[in-house]
């Protein structure tokens, strides 16, 4: 162990996205997620909802952008299950939809709560919010402070 | 306009290296001018570095003056790096070709290598939440690839009747295409028995069906034709024509996961730069970064039918002897994936089937095709080659 390094954790190598609003100009996103919203950006010029959420439209380069819900329960189309080379920090075996939601959108999403075999094609799913761990983030003299983080799954309805 | 030819080719050892990433990008240098004595490094005007995950595994950015350096190249046209992941090689010679074909540059190495063994094996499965949409993709745990390719096999299966023997067939066949490949990680043939029995990574893919975490190196040289000429004494082979394309990043904007509308899209654009049709290709090396990969790459490239790519390896018809023989060195899936290096490889393999001297020959192989895909089937790469321009 590089002694210079103890204590130290490097934010770079997290596999969460920074989520606060001085790192990241999508941080309602977030806000919203911890009140069990799922949303998005639309465009108020063009209508193009977007996903992920942006800052520029990505089909008629506006900026005149709102928030939007997005359906938070959906139906399973195929599910994965990962039994071999999970990324650390993730459960074995990792559970993967991919996600009807309203068709409105697909996504592939990890479904937690869940064993291996218990998901199926056409299950009911719902969204669920958990937090994750918080990044230290450098204030003013030394001072060191904690910001909270979430991210989202599905799980069964 | 001018054309473009490649004239040298090697590769360092693949697989679980004990060396570094510079080490490896020495050892392919030495390995690309040995295979054409008749170039040196001082007849090098440009070069071009590929590497994805410098930064992640050796932590090392600005990579081309290091390679220029050790390599003794002193490039005056251009010294860059490029990166597209696992495209990251065919990505560096298009950009060459197009160097090249516009006068900016008449010599270019093209190298491309990665060191992805780090000494806590952690790192390697955790470094590729960078790969896909980080924020995204990557905060769902969707890094290594497994899923996203079961996620279209059971597709594939459900639409087309792909069975796993099929997939099975094509890991039998580039285990066997790699047998004597010496530079390559595997060289171990096995039976459909030991490939269908093998364990399950993310069902239906087993151990067999997914290409390895590899260590390694490659470079090509391309140079104009007039300086080809005197530069090698092999018979020419050309870049005909390439095509590079992309419709979406994040598994959420696939809007087909069992035909890829982009690899269609770059293929088209190859084929028509080069003046050929998919019945042309005599000898082909695509990603078979997991055994359905190649199933869909015979359709989507237009070497048979939609849907009907399970029977294109089970007829034999992508074997030697058959319509077109593809991945005839082994592939990803015999030769390894080091990220930077795969497109090169393709490359070297192609030039020594259009040259005639492939460890695994194709007799007469006068037009090849190489493909590269990248990301979450995010990007496609397709780059032609012939030893004739017409
Ligand atoms: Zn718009």
């Amino acid at each position: 162990m590089n002694k210079i390094l103890e204590g130290k954790y490097a934010v770079t190598m997290d596999m969460y996205p920074l989520q606060g609003k001085e790192f990241n100009r999508i941080y309602p996103f977030y806000e919203f997620l911890k009140e069990g919203r799922l949303t998005t950006t639309a465009c108020r010029d063009c209508g193009k909802k977007a996903f992920p959420p942006r800052v520029v439209c990505p089909e008629c380069l506006s900026e005149n952008l709102e928030w939007v819900d997005l359906p938070t329960r959906g139906k399973v189309l195929v599910v994965t299950e990962e039994e071999v080379g999970v990324p650390l920090g993730f459960e074995t075996p990792l559970i993967h939809a991919l996600i009807d939601l309203g068709g409105e959108l697909t996504l592939f999403s990890r479904v937690v709560n869940v064993k291996q075999g218990e998901l199926k094609e056409g299950d009911e799913v719902k969204l669920t919010v958990f937090p994750v761990d918080p990044v230290s983030v450098e204030g003013k003299k030394g001072a060191v402070n904690l910001q909270e983080r979430v991210f989202f799954a599905f799980e069964k309805a | 306009m001018r054309n473009v030819c490649i004239i040298a080719g090697g590769q360092s050892q693949w697989g679980v290296r004990q060396a570094t990433l510079r080490d490896m990008f020495q050892e392919a240098g030495k390995a690309c001018f040995a295979d054409n004595p008749a170039v040196t490094n001082k007849d090098i005007d440009g070069l071009i570095v590929g590497s994805a995950y410098t930064e992640r595994c050796s932590f090392q950015t600005h990579l081309a003056p290091l390679v220029a350096e050790h390599l003794g190249i002193k490039p005056k046209s251009v010294c860059a790096r490029v990166e597209l992941l696992c495209a990251t090689g065919s990505t560096g010679i298009i950009m060459a070709y197009g160097l090249i074909k516009s006068g900016l540059a008449d010599v270019i190495m093209v190298i491309g290598g990665e060191k992805l063994y780090t000494p806590q094996r952690w790192e390697i499965n955790f470094s590729e939440l960078a790969s896909v949409d980080h924020d995204w993709d990557g905060a769902m745990g969707l890094g290594l690839p497994p899923p996203i390719f079961a996620m279209v096999a059971k597709q594939h299966m459900k639409l087309y009747g792909t069975t796993e023997e099929q997939l099975a067939m094509v890991s039998v066949k580039n285990r066997r295409n790699g047998l004597n490949n010496r530079k390559g990680q595997f060289r171990e043939e096995i039976t459909l028995e030991t490939a269908l029995n093998a364990r399950p990574i993310v069902r239906p893919l087993k151990l067999y069906d997914c290409c390895p975490v590899t260590d390694g190196a490659a470079a090509v040289i391309l140079a104009v034709e007039d300086k080809a000429r005197h530069l090698t004494d092999k018979p020419l082979v050309y870049i005909r024509g390439a095509g590079q394309a992309s419709l979406h990043n994040m598994s959420a904007n696939m809007a087909n996961w069992t035909t890829w509308e982009s690899l269609k899209i770059a293929a088209e654009q190859a084929y028509k730069t080069a003046r050929v049709s998919p019945r042309d290709i005599d000898v082909a090396q695509t990603h078979d970064c997991f055994t359905i990969s190649e199933i869909i790459e015979y359709e989507d490239l237009g070497f048979c039918e939609k849907g009907e790519g399970g029977y294109f390896i089970q007829e034999g018809r992508s074997d030697f002897g058959g319509q077109v023989p593809v991945n005839t060195d082994g592939g990803l899936l015999s030769c390894g994936h080091p990220f930077g290096a795969t497109g090169i490889r393709q490359a070297i393999e192609i030039m020594r089937q259009l040259r005639g001297d492939a460890v695994r020959q194709v007799e007469g192989a006068r037009i090849g095709l190489t493909h590269n895909l990248s990301g979450v089937i995010a990007a496609h790469t397709v780059v032609i080659y012939g030893r004739d321009l017409d």
